[in-house]
């Protein structure tokens, strides 16, 4: 090193250590016992208003984390992936398992006062199926007999739908269907109030929703904030603890991390730039909040289009991408994906590792396949930091096996229609988080050949992965199912039309002051036991 | 209006600066060991600070910066060069072809002139690199088409005095062709003022390029850009300041010196300064 690079770096030692100490987490009362108290205001921040308030309209995380404050399902999940009395208190399935008796509660009222009764649930699963509602949640519930006569406009209800007496629905199905009380615990199917999606009509609905949950809207100024206040009516006594919740929204994350140290904030997530220090760091420690989630992050290919459609290419970049890597550009928060399900996935099998990191034997394949010589090809990505940090770390190590690849950063929407589009993205990095716990919402809707054009979208088609796909479907939750699950996987590996990358797990940090806050593995956090002390 | 010791004072100073950054962009592969864009540390565990292996430290992927700053140079100029040459070459045969034959066809001409200086620039250059497919020739081909007006502007100004002189006139009474005498005669004449404007088109298209990659709309990943570098780090500022403070220097550094070559050739030319 030059004299003169000497004293440029004895400089920039110099620049290093004036690196800002990380400051400490806002102050609020020490942890420890009390009962919860009530009242009190939850502070959250969000980059966008969420995309609608409509239950059976939205299908995204954000959209979800509301709706769970707004409304109620029949079932829902306990702290885990466990289905739990809601609405209902109890239920029975035939023998033949086509058929679902509901007993509602007595006490379960609108936040409007009104009382709740089995014509408001038909109500509900009624709209959802509404061609006019156009629900990405439809295609769950259209097993429930009568529902595609009633789509079609056929009928004026659906037959499978009985509101039997004012505290009893029942549900047929034209099969029986193992997942159905799943999707009953979907957001979807939360009952929204059938008077005020009168009195406002469908489409103002998701500006004046109306439901049972534990929390009620009371403001919306949009791309400014939202306010919820507590449901008066609430059915779980004593609940919610806290008066009300309010979102500011135009908060982005780096935005969210800065308020929350400031203490405006009483939740937030961590920058990757802060992740290191805030977890080594004694102070931030009791405040952290972690969750593994049934998440798959993974590099899909177009089996469609050369060269992919060769399987022996598939297989090399399997074994060409360093997943080590990628997992500490994400600050490890997770664990390395080597198959398609992720833990805690019934079925999951830790020991499903078919390709190991090995360029050399990846350069073979390629060659064995025709492509001593490398070829190039795109790769499409969203264009937030993280990703493209990842699709770079992706394209040194297909560089090192003779693969150019150029990376097309694109929207998260954009990317999404696109991937649907046969012949457009030769390669692209997504994720796919499961609504249930439950294999075929990954297999089936990922990998079926029916599911090309809306979730497929690597085009992958094998009629014996469909096959016993299809015969998993109908088997109820147990080793059968699982292990036909398990040997879909097996051959979807072995045809690799992904490489998956890794499982994350998502972090969070707490203001001392919140209580009883738990991030969920399936579903945003529910907050009518959280509470804050002083 | 200027003098000319302080014009060759300016000159010499930004000349030496922007020998320094050519030679940076030449020399890169002699100047450095590594790969600009492959992890060069075992293992990621965040950006490194400066240390003898690695003298302006690693960054967000493990990349060695020093590596960056000096291949981003060739990215820098290139685009720089690039936007420039698109930029002379519309905005010279514009005002050569405005000033000399006037009347209509420099209204229409100054027309344009006039929509193009409207529009808002950063706006007009995210819609053209986002419509544009992403290459190496983009970045440098939006800002060029942005970058213009300027050029014709000076050299329709130029060319309406020039071409009233005598020797143009007499050119024309020998029945020299239009061709002939813009090539010939005007073209020279509006050349010193040009060149310095080019020195100051350079270092706008320096910031521009790290304007539209802090964006992040720059070249294609992962070519290593200045402006690039900051806005893939940015977020490390509190952590790792070291990332942000060295492009953001060479940015300084470039576009101060094409800045002074450009004042110091307007001085000599005892032009104002705009």
């Amino acid at each position: 090193m030059s004299a003169r690079l000497r004293g440029l770096a004895a400089l920039l030692c110099l620049a290093a250590a004036c690196a800002v100490p990380l400051d400490p987490p806002p102050a609020g009362p020490p942890d420890g016992g009390g009962p919860p108290r009530r009242g009190g205001v939850l502070r959250l921040g969000a980059a966008d208003d969420p995309h609608t308030l409509d239950p059976a309209r939205g299908y995204d995380t954000a959209s979800w984390s509301f709706e769970l404050m707004l409304f109620d399902t029949l079932v829902a999940y306990d702290a885990g992936t466990n289905l739990v009395p809601a609405l209902a208190t109890s239920w029975e399935q035939s023998p033949d398992g086509r058929h679902y008796t509901f007993r509602l509660r007595p006490d379960a009222r609108f936040s409007t006062g009104r009382l709740l009764v089995a014509a408001d649930v038909k109500f509900s699963l009624e709209r959802l199926l509404k061609p006019t509602i156009h629900s990405q949640g439809a295609e769950f519930f259209s097993g429930l007999e009568g529902a595609a006569d009633f789509t079609a406009g056929r009928a004026r209800e659906v037959r499978g739908i009985v509101a039997a007496a004012p505290d009893r629905v029942e549900l047929t199905l034209r099969e029986p269907d193992p997942l159905f009380l799943h999707k009953l615990a979907m957001p979807f199917a939360s009952v929204v109030d059938p008077e005020t999606v009168v009195r406002v009509g469908d489409d103002a609905f998701a500006q004046h929703p109306v439901g049972t949950g534990p929390f009620r809207l009371a403001e919306w100024v949009y791309g400014q904030r939202l306010r919820l206040e507590r449901n008066p009516y609430y059915f779980r006594a004593g609940l919610p603890y806290l008066d009300g919740v309010e979102v500011t929204v135009g908060v982005s994350d780096q935005l969210a991390w800065f308020k929350y140290q400031r203490g405006e904030l009483d939740l937030a997530g961590i920058p990757s730039a802060e992740f290191a220090r805030v977890v080594a760091d004694p102070r931030y420690r009791p405040l952290l909040l972690r969750r593994t989630t049934l998440t798959t992050q993974y590099l899909g290919m177009n089996c469609a289009l050369p060269p992919f459609e060769a399987v022996e290419v598939r297989r090399a970049l399997n074994r060409a991408i360093d997943k080590q890597r990628l997992l500490a550009l994400i600050d490890g928060r997770g664990v390395v994906a080597e198959a398609i399900l992720p833990p805690d996935m019934p079925g999951y099998d830790p020991t499903l590792a078919p390709y190991a990191f090995d360029s050399g034997r990846a350069r073979a394949e390629l060659a064995a396949a025709g492509h001593a010589d490398g070829f190039a090809t795109t790769l499409w990505a969203t264009r937030d930091d993280t990703t493209l940090r990842i699709a770079q770390s992706i394209q040194q190590d297909l560089r090192a096996v003779g693969i150019a690849l150029a990376i097309k950063p694109v929207d998260f929407p954009a990317l999404l229609e696109a991937v649907r589009r046969p012949g457009m993205v030769p390669l692209f990095l997504m994720g796919w988080e499961a609504d249930f716990p439950d294999p075929s919402n990954f297999l089936a809707v990922l990998f079926h050949s029916r599911n090309r054009e809306t979730n497929n979208n690597t085009f992958f088609a094998d009629p014996a992965v469909d096959r016993l796909l299809d015969e998993a479907e109908p088997l109820p939750a147990g080793p059968e199912r699982w292990q036909r699950y398990h040997e879909a996987e097996v051959r979807i590996l072995a045809q690799a039309p992904w490489v998956p990358l890794f499982h994350p797990a998502s972090f969070a940090v707490r203001h001392p002051r919140v209580r009883n806050y738990r991030l969920h593995p399936l579903r945003p956090a529910r907050l009518e036991a959280v509470w804050v002390a002083w | 209006m200027g003098d000319g010791g302080r014009g060759r004072g300016l000159l010499i100073a930004g000349a030496t600066l922007v020998a320094a950054i050519v030679l940076l962009a030449l020399l890169a592969p002699y100047l450095t060991p590594y790969d600009p864009d492959v992890t060069v540390v075992a293992r990621y565990t965040g950006p490194a600070p400066p240390s003898a292996a690695h003298p302006l430290g690693t960054d967000t992927l493990g990349r060695d910066v020093w590596a960056r700053i000096v291949f981003g140079a060739r990215t820098s100029l290139a685009v720089a060069v690039l936007a420039m040459l698109v930029s002379l070459g519309i905005g010279v045969t514009v005002g050569l072809v405005a000033g000399y034959f006037g009347r209509w066809l420099d209204t229409a001409c100054m027309w344009i002139v006039d929509l193009v200086l409207t529009l808002p620039t950063l706006l007009l250059l995210i819609v053209l690199a986002t419509v544009l497919p992403p290459s190496l020739l983009t970045i440098p081909l939006v800002i060029g088409l942005v970058g213009w007006t300027t050029f014709a502007r000076t050299v329709r100004g130029e060319v309406l005095s020039l071409r009233e002189r005598d020797y143009v006139l007499a050119a024309r009474a020998l029945g020299a062709s239009h061709a002939w005498i813009i090539v010939r005669h005007l073209l020279p004449g509006a050349l010193p003022s040009v060149l310095a404007l080019a020195a100051l088109g350079m270092s706008g298209a320096i910031g521009l390029d790290a304007g539209l990659s802090y964006l992040g709309l720059g070249v294609p990943l992962p070519t290593p850009s200045w402006g690039r570098m900051i806005s893939e780090t940015q977020t490390y500022f509190a952590v790792a300041p070291w990332l942000v403070v060295v492009p953001g220097v060479a940015i300084s550094a470039a576009v101060i010196g094409f800045n002074l070559i450009g004042y110091g050739l307007l001085d000599l030319l005892g032009a104002p300064r705009t």
